[in-house]
C-alpha cells in the first residue's frame, strides 16, 4: 500500500500552499529552498511548512503548466539549482486563488464577528 | 494495440521516470545542503545543522512517493496492479471464477439473444414512411377477435363501402396472394409454383413504395382482360433475370399466360405483410364484373391495408368503421353479425406467435434474474470467506479505500470477462435461432445482436456484482479488526444477517427455477400430445405434391378430370408406389368449408345452416390414406361422370347430422339453402345433390389442435362445379417416400411440360412444419429451464458448502458431544431442503399466476395441471437435495478432535 500523509493535513494545506508558492514566484524565479525560506519569513513562522511537502506541490504545478522549471547556475553558490518561474497560466491561477481566498476569509470573518461582540 | 509498440512505449516511460527520480534526488540534496549551510551560519554545529535541515524537510521517502504520484498517473499504475492482483486471486479460486463467469455469460447471452430477436421481430420500426398510419382491417364474427389466431378478411364490397363512407382513411385497398405457375423466359419452360400478389397500384401507394424502374399499374389494368402486366421484386430481377437493364417489356408466363413486366420494385416489403407466402411478383387485382354485384358481399377473406388520415387515431378509425359495419349489417343480411377490427400493421407482424414470444421473454428475464441472484450469492460467500484476509490486510495498513478499490476491480474484472463470454454466447445463440427458426417467422433468419440489449444485460449484471461484491467490502472494512482476526474460522455460526440474505437469495432462485420448470414441462407435454395424436390415417410413407391446372388450357371440368385420372394412373404404375390419389382432402388441414342442406331439417337463420369440411377426391382416396370404412361402401370405378353423384361422410358428420337415423341412402344438397341470402361463391354448387353411400373414420381436418370436424367427401369426376384447378396428389410408397419424387415430376412433365409439382413433402414433414413454432418455443424454454436449474444447483451447492465450512466447529462440537454423523448430515440437509421447499412454494404461486401467459400455447393440458406442478416441485426438491448432499457429506467426514484442535 502507498504510504500516505494524514489526508486531512495535505488537503487542508494544498490550496493554500499552492497560493503561497505562486505568490512567492510573483517576485521572480526562485529555487525550492528560497521558496520555503520566503514563505517561512513572510508568514513570520506562523505557518510551519514542511520543506519536503513543497516539492510534490512544485511538480504538480509544473505539470499543470502554472510553472516552468530549469536547472541554472546559482551565482553566489557556484552550483546548479532548479529554478521555478511563473507562467501566464500560473499568474491567472494566482488571481483565481486569491479571490477565492478572500471569499473564504470574508465568510469566516462574518461568522466569527458576533462571537467577539458577545464577549 | 500492437504488442511491440506497447512494450517500447513502456520502456520509454520507464526511462523517463528514472531520469525524473534522479533529478528529484538532486533537488532534494541541494535543498538539504542549502538549509544545513544556513543553519550552520546561524551558529549550529555541522552535524546539528544537517539534522535540523532534515527535520525541517520532513520524510524524504514520502516526498519522493508523492512527487512520483504527480508524474505518473498513479491511479493507472494502481489499477494495473489491482487487475494483476484480481487475476491472481481469481486464478487461485478457479472454481469460483469459472462458475461466476459462466453464470454471467448465460444470463447475458440468453437475454441478449432473445431480446435482440424480439426487438427485431416486434419493436423495430417498419421500413415505411409514417408507418404509424398504416393499419390492417379484419372482419370479425360477433366480437371473437381477441387474438391474431383466426383473423378473417372482409369482402371486396365491404371494403369499397368502408372506403366510401369513412373519413378516417387516406386510402384503403383489398389485395390477395395466390400460388401460381410461373416460368421465366419464353422459350425454356421450367415452371415453378410461386406466390403472386394480386394488388392494385394503391397497395404500393399506401406503403409509399415507388418502382426502381418502370411504373405502377394503371386503374384500367385492374379490369379483367387488361391485367396482363407484372411488377417484380429487385431480388427476382437480379437473381432470375440477371438484372437485365431492359427488363421492362419482357414477358414472363403466369399460369401459362404471358404477362409484360412494367416495374421493378425495391425489396422493402417484409414477408408478413402479404397473406400466405412471400410474393416476389405482383399483378393487378382484376376485379371480375360479378365481384361488384351484391352477390359477392359474402365472399370474405381478403387482406386489407389502409393508411389513416394524418392525426386520426386508431380508436377513432375503429369507431368510424364499427358504425359503418353496423349499418352494412342492417342493410345486407349476409353481413349480419359481422363486425370490423382495425389493427396497426406493426402489431400484426408476429401474428399468432405473440404469446410464444412473450413466454420466451419472461423465461429469459427469469434466467437473468437467477443469474444475478447466483452471482450475488457467489460473491457474498466468497467475500465473507475472505473477511479474515481483508482484516489482515487492513491490519497491515491497507486503507479502506484500497480494499474497496481492490474488490471493485476484482468484481469489474469478473463482470467484463463474463460479459465477453456472454457476448459470444449471444452470437452463437442467434446463429442457432436463425438455423432453427420456425417457418412462420422468416424474419428470425437475419437477426443480429442488438447492442442496446447487450449493454442493458451487461449493466444489470454489473450492478448486481457491484452491489453484492462491494457490500461485504464495506462490511468487511468496517468490522473490528481484532475480532475478525481472533475469530478466524473459529466463530460458532456465521453472521445472522449475511446468512439471512443468502437464504433469501437461494429461495428466490428456487422459486424462479420452479416457474421455468413448470412452463417447460407444460410445453413439452403439450407438444408430445400434439405430435403423438392419431391423425385418423396411416401417416407413414405418404408423399404429397400440389398441382394447379390453369383455366387457360384446362377450362373444361371433363378435361381436368381426364388429366388428373391420367396422372394418378401413371404415378400408380411407378415402381415403389403402392397407391396414389388425386384429392383436395388430407390431414391435418382441409380448409374448405361448405354449407349444406340436409332434407327434413329446415333452417331459418343463417347462423343455423349446417356446415362441414368438404373436398373432392378420386376413387383411390380411402385406400391411399388408409382411412377405415365404417359402414356402407367405398367409391367405386363404376361411380362415373354419368352415374348419380355419391358421397362419403365421416363419423363426426353422422354424429352431428344423423344422430338417430341411418345416413346411407340419404340425399344431401351441398350449398346453402336457396331460401336464405348467402354468399355468391356458394351459388356455384347450386346443383350439387349427392347421395351418402358410406361412413368413414374421423381424421384431423381442422388442424392438429382441434378435434376432427364433420367431413363430407365427393368425387370430382361427378361434380364438375366443384372440380377446380387446385389439386394435390398423395402417394403411398413402399419405401422412403422422397425416392419417387423425381419420377413423379417427370410423369407430370410428360403430360404437360408447363405444370410444376409444388411443395413436395411427406405428411410427416407437413405435421412437423405445423408444430414447428410449438417445437421452437418448447426447445428454447426447455433449454432455459435446464440453464436455470443448472444455475440453481450451483447456487444451492455454493451456499451449503459455505454453511458447512462455517459450521464446521459447531458440528465438531456436536459430534464430540455424541451426535452421530447422520444427525449432523441431516442438520445441514434439512436447512437446504427448507430453503428449496420454501422457494418451490413461492414458485408454485408464480407458476399459477403466469397461466394466462402460457394457456395460449398449450394443447390438451391445463396451464395449472396439478400433475405437472407436483412433478416440477418433486424434481426441484430432488435436485436440491442432491446438490446439497455433496457438500453436506463433507460434514460427516469431519474428524472432531482434529477440527477442534485446529486454529
Amino acid at each position: 500500500m502507498t504510504p500516505k500523509n494524514s489526508p486531512s493535513r495535505t488537503e487542508l494545506l494544498q490550496g493554500t500552499l499552492d497560493m503561497l508558492i505562486l505568490r512567492t514566484l510573483l517576485f521572480g524565479p526562485a529555487h525550492g529552498h528560497q521558496i520555503a525560506r520566503h514563505i517561512q519569513r513572510t508568514t513570520e513562522d506562523v505557518l510551519q511548512v514542511e520543506h519536503g511537502s513543497l516539492y510534490p506541490a512544485l511538480h504538480r504545478m509544473e505539470r499543470k503548466g502554472w510553472l516552468i522549471a530549469k536547472w541554472e547556475m546559482a551565482k553566489e553558490r557556484n552550483r546548479e539549482l532548479k529554478y521555478y518561474r511563473l507562467t501566464p497560466a500560473g499568474k491567472k491561477q494566482l488571481v483565481r486563488e486569491e479571490s477565492r481566498w478572500r471569499q473564504v476569509a470574508a465568510a469566516v470573518g462574518t461568522v466569527m464577528a458576533p462571537v467577539r461582540g458577545e464577549r | 494495440m500492437n504488442c511491440w509498440n506497447w512494450f517500447r512505449s513502456r520502456r520509454i516511460r520507464l526511462r523517463e521516470r528514472r531520469h525524473r527520480e534522479r533529478e528529484l534526488d538532486r533537488e532534494i540534496e541541494a535543498h538539504l545542503e542549502l538549509e544545513a549551510q544556513e543553519q550552520e551560519e546561524s551558529g549550529l554545529r555541522p552535524d546539528e545543522a544537517r539534522f535540523a535541515a532534515r527535520r525541517a524537510f520532513g520524510n524524504k521517502a514520502i516526498v519522493r512517493e508523492d512527487a512520483r504520484a504527480v508524474w505518473t498517473a498513479v491511479w493507472l499504475e494502481r489499477f494495473a496492479r489491482d487487475v494483476k492482483y484480481a487475476a491472481r486471486s481469481l486464478r487461485k479460486t478457479p472454481g469460483f471464477a469459472v462458475v461466476a463467469v459462466l453464470t454471467l455469460a448465460l444470463g447475458i447471452g440468453a437475454n441478449t439473444a432473445i431480446f435482440s430477436a424480439i426487438n427485431a421481430l416486434m419493436l423495430q420500426p417498419l421500413p415505411f414512411t409514417a408507418a404509424e398510419q398504416l393499419v390492417r382491417i379484419y372482419s370479425i364474427q360477433k366480437g371473437m377477435f381477441n387474438t391474431f389466431a383466426n383473423p378473417d378478411g372482409p369482402s371486396v364490397l365491404d371494403v369499397r363501402d368502408f372506403a366510401q363512407r369513412s373519413r378516417s382513411f387516406q386510402k384503403m385497398v383489398a389485395y390477395d396472394t395466390w400460388p401460381k405457375n410461373v416460368s421465366f423466359g419464353e422459350s425454356a419452360f421450367q415452371p415453378e409454383q410461386m406466390s403472386v400478389g394480386l394488388v392494385p397500384a394503391a397497395y404500393f401507394e399506401i406503403l409509399d413504395i415507388r418502382p426502381i424502374i418502370g411504373r405502377l399499374f394503371s386503374e384500367d389494368e385492374n379490369r379483367e382482360g387488361k391485367n396482363y402486366v407484372a411488377a417484380i421484386s429487385a431480388q427476382l430481377w437480379r437473381n432470375r433475370l440477371d438484372g437485365d437493364p431492359s427488363v421492362l417489356g419482357r414477358k414472363i408466363r403466369i399460369n401459362g399466360e404471358p404477362y409484360t413486366i412494367v416495374a421493378v420494385m425495391p425489396d422493402v416489403i417484409p414477408p408478413w405483410v402479404e397473406p400466405g407466402r412471400h410474393s416476389e411478383i405482383w399483378t393487378p387485382f382484376p376485379y371480375s364484373p360479378d365481384m361488384w354485384s351484391e352477390s359477392g358481399r359474402g365472399e370474405r377473406g381478403y387482406a386489407v391495408l389502409a393508411r389513416l388520415q394524418p392525426g386520426v387515431s386508431l380508436e377513432h378509425a375503429q369507431a368510424d368503421l364499427s358504425v359503418i359495419a353496423a349499418a352494412l349489417a342492417a342493410e345486407h343480411p349476409v353481413d349480419q353479425g359481422v363486425g370490423v377490427a382495425v389493427k396497426r400493421l406493426a402489431d400484426s407482424r408476429v401474428g399468432a406467435l405473440r404469446p410464444m414470444l412473450y413466454v420466451l421473454m419472461g423465461a429469459v428475464s427469469l434466467i437473468l434474474l437467477i443469474a444475478c441472484v447466483n452471482l450475488a450469492n457467489l460473491l457474498l460467500a466468497r467475500n465473507s470467506a475472505r473477511q479474515r484476509e481483508l482484516a489482515v490486510r487492513a491490519a497491515l495498513g491497507a486503507g479502506r479505500g484500497g480494499l474497496v478499490r481492490q474488490l471493485l476491480v476484482e468484481t469489474l474484472f469478473l463482470s467484463l470477462i463474463g460479459g465477453a463470454v456472454g457476448f459470444a454466447c449471444a452470437d452463437v445463440g442467434l446463429r442457432v435461432l436463425a438455423r432453427v427458426h420456425p417457418e412462420n417467422l422468416p424474419q428470425l433468419g437475419s437477426v443480429g445482436i442488438d447492442w442496446r440489449v447487450l449493454t442493458f444485460s451487461l449493466l444489470v449484471s454489473l450492478f448486481t456484482s457491484l452491489l453484492f461484491g462491494l457490500a461485504p467490502a464495506f462490511m468487511g472494512t468496517r468490522l473490528n479488526l481484532v475480532d475478525a482476526l481472533k475469530q478466524g474460522g473459529r466463530s460458532g455460526t456465521p453472521g445472522r444477517s449475511s446468512q439471512r440474505v443468502r437464504s433469501l437469495l437461494v429461495i428466490t432462485e428456487m422459486a424462479m427455477c420452479l416457474m421455468l420448470l413448470v412452463g417447460a414441462s407444460l410445453l413439452v407435454r403439450s407438444l408430445v400430445r400434439l405430435q403423438g395424436q392419431n391423425l385418423g390415417i396411416r401417416q407413414d410413407h405418404l408423399l404429397r405434391g400440389r398441382i394447379y391446372l390453369p383455366p387457360v388450357r384446362y377450362s373444361d371440368p371433363g378435361v381436368r378430370t381426364r388429366f388428373c385420372d391420367g396422372f394418378a394412373a401413371r404415378v400408380r404404375a411407378l415402381p415403389g408406389v403402392i397407391e396414389a390419389t388425386v384429392t383436395t382432402v388430407y390431414p391435418p388441414n382441409n380448409g374448405w368449408t361448405q354449407m349444406l342442406v340436409i332434407p327434413g331439417d329446415p333452417v331459418t337463420r343463417i347462423q343455423d345452416i349446417p356446415s362441414a369440411e368438404f373436398g373432392v377426391v378420386d376413387q383411390h382416396f380411402l385406400r391411399t390414406l388408409g382411412i377405415p370404412l365404417i359402414r356402407g361402401r367405398d367409391f367405386a370405378e363404376s361411380d362415373g361422370a354419368t352415374s348419380p353423384p355419391v358421397a362419403l361422410i365421416s363419423e363426426e358428420f353422422k354424429r352431428r347430422y344423423f344422430a338417430k337415423e341411418d345416413p346411407i341412402g340419404r340425399k344431401i344438397h351441398v350449398g346453402p339453402p336457396r331460401s336464405l341470402p348467402v354468399a355468391a361463391e356458394e351459388n356455384v354448387t347450386d346443383d350439387v345433390d349427392v347421395e351418402i353411400i358410406g361412413v368413414i373414420g374421423d381424421f384431423k381436418n381442422a388442424g392438429l389442435a382441434l378435434a376432427p370436424q364433420p367431413q363430407i367427401t365427393v368425387l370430382y369426376s361427378q361434380n364438375p362445379l366443384v372440380n377446380g384447378g387446385f389439386k394435390d396428389i398423395v402417394i403411398r410408397t413402399a419405401s422412403e417416400p422422397h425416392l419417387v419424387e423425381s419420377e413423379t415430376r417427370s410423369q407430370l412433365r410428360a403430360l404437360d411440360s408447363d405444370l410444376p409439382l409444388a411443395e413436395v413433402q411427406t405428411i410427416d414433414e407437413l405435421i412437423e412444419r405445423q408444430v414447428g413454432g410449438q417445437r421452437f418455443t418448447t426447445v428454447l424454454l426447455a433449454s432455459f429451464a435446464a440453464a436455470g436449474l443448472a444455475l440453481a444447483v450451483v447456487g444451492i451447492y455454493g451456499v451449503v458448502s459455505f454453511l458447512v465450512a462455517q459450521r464446521k466447529q459447531e458440528m465438531a462440537v456436536r459430534m464430540a458431544l455424541g451426535a452421530s454423523r447422520i444427525n449432523v448430515l441431516w442438520l445441514v440437509l434439512k436447512q437446504a431442503l427448507e430453503m428449496a421447499a420454501f422457494g418451490a412454494v413461492i414458485g408454485l404461486f408464480g407458476a399459477w399466476a403466469m397461466q394466462r401467459l402460457t394457456s395460449g400455447l398449450l394443447y390438451g393440458i391445463s396451464p395449472v395441471d396439478p400433475a405437472t406442478f407436483m412433478g416440477a416441485v418433486s424434481f426441484l426438491l430432488a435436485i436440491a437435495a442432491i446438490a446439497s448432499a455433496i457438500p453436506a457429506a463433507r460434514v460427516s467426514l469431519i474428524d472432531p478432535a482434529g477440527s477442534l484442535r485446529q486454529d
